[in-house]
């Protein structure tokens, strides 16, 4: 159950913080009006991912903490406090966009108010479902399985945790494809093209909400599968093999995991170098 | 995170100077300790071995940053010190667990804190490959080495043009799972230490049984040990200046500086996280 | 190519703004022990202009420390701050009994901000002018926001006080519970990170060649106002309703001021400020 959840959490950061355009592809949504690309992406600069999300789940499961402490039966607590958590994730999003954009006023990038009044509630619904969903994570952590920390000391461990994976999973995906659809398939983006995100979309000019269907396609499933994994995996091998082998058993699993997982990318890395070739041939590159 | 500034410092080298003088700082600290809480120092040992283990492990872990974001050079698309937290804290989570077993003596709780960590990193790695392969259709190369140590094959002409380099080449990889299993061990041990410390401590000042006051303990600690990964994490990513594609990239070169430095926090927060049950 | 990092120069300097943000925060802090003096918890909301106070003293900090450029992100600069003040502010909580603990903060939160900005620029070689005296002052921000954010959610910030909780049972009976308590809950963490989201998010969220020091002053001073609505509305749980009620009002009314002064500003700065409009393509071009 704690790792479906973990799932969507996963799923629902990312595309998150895609719609939002925040962490580190949003260096390019700075800098494309530097070099004189004006565009309507929502500049959500609110710190990186990681740091981001220990916020809202840290808020999430403190609050959440501090209703059932007074009695509040937990989902309602959980949802409140979500959304209590979410309300302050909009605020710091709406000031990111004013102050970034404001201060790029000398490349005439203008503000866009309608930006900012359709984004900022999707970002905020996508963020209350990650939220929730890992704040009750935490719960379950805590009440059903026996972790011994506290509600919001988990928050701030498994925020930073989701942000993390997520941020490193879905990053790339954002950046390289969606920002730059226009280059080539199959290359990196050279550094000669920086600044020159599309900005146009199918039809019309894109917003940020256009990244959402994108996202949804693969990197949303592909952070959730991410961090699910991290869950699901962490949990299983402790709870199954703990009393195993005099308490070696979780770790010796655990070991065993991780050299699985490391066999399985040499496999897709060899995979990739035999299917994909190479750009030019060795003795031309090494020249 | 923002895109780099202005050129920043990160001469190269030790300084020995100041190595020097931060040696003398832990050892300031340990003396300390000694005198208001004698049975406390292993404990801050244990502390500064840990936030040891934490600098050290950050420069195994590859972080490419914004520019990992769009294909332009190898590593994780994330900042450093963040990074190395997220999978930090998933190992203390792990070795929380294990330590709330009386049962467990401390090598296995570092243990399953490094797993927790390893894992953590294990899985972030494998899925990142899964993207730049699967999703962008690039293969993963270094702009640092022109052939992976581990696996010898040649790097050069699996870049693409215009770019240093890209995704996680095996080397990185298995970099980054030892960042997080030496990462997730460091924050374990800085935790299993406090909680001992306090656990042994707090009954006393409050006037009740180590059950009741176990709740505190483990809060503290938790809090101490999260407060003090950060602090030995950023300090790193400071050592690193930014981006590293793993051990194989030349700025590992700079660990030691990371250490010492990482092991001279770690004293002096210990030293304070200890004096809390003592004044 | 390269985002730049530029801030504006000129405007208030930062030494006063240090001046003025350490003595208001300080005296805030003080003022929360009018709780004990009066016997009630209403004044616990000196706790949260305690903080916005450091935060905006700390919003000038991380601008004159990144204007040298650092190398890394600017977030990383309010982890470390609030890693090393939260080491500092548990310690000086314990100096309660004889009303110390704001300055002992102080004095501790200057020990460990200065020996992590001694070893990041000589130990790790960063070179940066103002590398330690930066670090230090962070330190000390964050020991005085994580005590300013505790006043408000527990009504003071004694270590013995942070402990316990006191539960009645069908009214009349009362027994004390750790696991209850707001360190037993470890609602520290949640300090930790609203303080650390805040602190770095005002400089992070204008940086830009059209950065304007009031504009970011006055977001500071907001992330402060909402760091307290959240640490209000927590404090239900362990203080009086009416206490917290008063607390939490007083967040409200500050936030929504500073939210709509910084929307003012921003509308004053922008280059344009448009609604469902396309996007312009810079004068020049074509």
């Amino acid at each position: 159950m704690a790792g479906a959840l973990a799932t969507v959490a996963g799923a629902a950061e990312d595309t998150e913080s895609n719609i939002g355009s925040q962490g580190d592809p949003n260096s390019q949504v700075q800098l494309a009006p530097q070099m004189g690309y004006i565009h309507r992406i929502y500049n959500k600069a609110v710190s990186g991912e990681p740091p981001a999300y220990g916020l809202w789940v840290t808020i999430g499961a403190g609050v959440a903490w501090a209703f059932m402490a007074t009695g509040m039966n937990p989902v309602l607590a959980i949802v409140i406090a979500s959304a209590l958590a979410i309300f302050v994730q909009g605020v710091y999003a709406a000031t990111a966009y004013l102050g970034r954009t404001s201060s790029l006023a000398k490349f005439e990038q203008p503000v866009y108010i309608d930006l900012l009044k359709s984004v900022t509630s999707v970002t905020m619904a996508h963020a209350f479902v990650a939220v929730f969903t890992t704040v009750s994570m935490c719960y379950l952590l805590n009440a059903a399985l026996g972790h011994p920390f506290p509600l919001p000391l988990l928050g701030i461990v498994w925020g930073i945790a989701l942000g993390a994976a997520g941020s490193a999973t879905g990053n790339p995906f954002y950046g390289k494809e969606r920002q730059y659809q226009s280059q080539m398939f199959g290359a990196g983006v050279p550094i000669s093209a920086s600044g020159n995100i599309v900005r146009y979309a199918e039809a019309g000019q894109r917003s940020s909400l256009d990244n959402g269907w994108f996202t949804a396609k693969l990197g949303g499933p592909a952070s959730g599968v991410c961090f699910g994994l991290i869950v699901f995996l962490e949990l299983w091998r402790t709870v199954l093999f703990e009393e195993a082998v005099g308490g070696w058993g979780a770790i010796i699993v655990g070991v065993i995991i991780i050299l699985i997982f490391m066999i399985i990318d040499r496999y897709i890395e060899t995979w990739a170098r035999k299917n994909y070739g190479p750009y030019v041939k060795a003795e031309e590159a090494s020249a | 995170m923002s895109a780099l500034g202005a050129a920043s410092g990160g001469g190269e080298g030790i300084n020995p100077t100041a190595s020097i003088i931060g040696i003398v700082i832990i050892i300031a600290a340990l003396a300390i300790t000694a005198v208001m809480a004698a049975p406390a120092l292993a404990a801050v040992i244990g502390v500064i071995i840990g936030g040891a283990l934490i600098g050290f492990g950050v420069h195994f872990v590859p972080v490419g940053g914004a520019p990992a974001a769009m294909g332009q050079s190898p590593g994780i698309a994330t900042g450093v010190a963040m990074l190395a937290a997220g999978a930090g804290l998933a190992g203390l989570f792990g070795g929380a667990w294990a330590a709330a077993n009386p049962a467990f003596g401390i090598a296995i709780v570092i243990a399953a804190g490094a797993v927790g960590g390893g894992l953590m990193m294990a899985i972030t790695c494998l899925m990142v490959n899964i993207v730049y392969i699967f999703g962008m259709g690039i293969p993963a190369a270094s702009g640092k080495v022109a052939k992976d140590p581990i696996t010898g094959d040649s790097q050069a002409e699996y870049k693409s043009q215009g770019t240093e380099g890209h995704g996680l080449p095996f080397v990185s990889y298995v970099g980054g799972v030892i960042g997080g299993l030496l990462g997730g061990a460091g924050g374990t041990l800085i935790y299993y230490e406090l909680l001992q410390v306090y656990s042994a401590m707090l009954p006393a000042m409050f006037n009740a049984s180590a059950e009741e006051i176990l709740p505190i303990a483990v809060s503290l600690a938790g809090i101490f040990a999260v407060g003090m990964f950060l602090v030995n994490a950023v300090l790193a990513a400071y050592n690193i200046t930014g981006t590293i594609e793993g051990p194989h990239d030349p700025k590992f070169k700079r660990f030691p500086r990371a250490v010492i430095g990482c092991a001279v926090a770690s004293a002096v927060c210990g030293l304070f996280a200890v004096l809390i049950v003592v004044v | 190519m390269t985002v730049q990092i530029t801030a504006s120069t000129g405007g208030i300097p930062h030494d006063k703004l240090m001046a003025a943000g350490l003595v208001g925060s300080v005296i805030c802090l003080y003022l929360t022990y009018l709780n004990s003096a009066t016997g009630t918890e209403v004044f616990s909301f000196f706790g949260g202009l305690a903080a916005v106070f450091a935060l905006v003293w700390g919003t000038s900090t991380i601008k004159h420390l990144c204007s040298y450029g650092i190398g890394t992100g600017v977030p990383s600069a309010g982890m470390i701050a609030f890693g090393s003040g939260v080491i500092a502010m548990l310690l000086a909580t314990q100096f309660n009994s004889m009303y110390l603990t704001p300055i002992m903060a102080v004095v501790f939160g200057a020990i460990v901000g200065g020996a992590c900005g001694f070893l990041a620029n000589n130990v790790m070689r960063m070179n940066i002018p103002v590398m330690v005296r930066s670090l230090t002052e962070m330190a000390i921000i964050g020991a005085i926001v994580l005590l300013g954010l505790t006043a408000v959610m527990a009504g003071g910030f004694g270590f013995d006080a942070l402990s316990v909780k006191t539960i009645s049972i069908m009214g009349i009976l009362s027994t004390t519970s750790f696991g209850a308590s707001l360190l037993g809950g470890c609602l520290i963490a949640v300090s930790f990170m609203l303080g650390g989201i805040a602190l770095q998010h005002p400089f992070n969220a204008c940086l830009g060649p059209g950065e304007k020091q009031d504009r970011t002053l006055t977001l500071a001073a907001e992330c402060g106002f909402l760091s307290m609505i959240v640490v209000a509305v927590i404090s239900f749980a362990f203080v009086a309703s009416f206490a917290a009620i008063i607390s939490l009002v007083v967040a409200i009314a500050g936030w929504y001021y500073t939210f709509v002064k910084y929307i003012e500003y921003s509308k004053r700065d922008a280059y344009a400020w448009l609604d469902a409009k396309p996007i312009l393509e810079p004068k020049g071009e074509d």
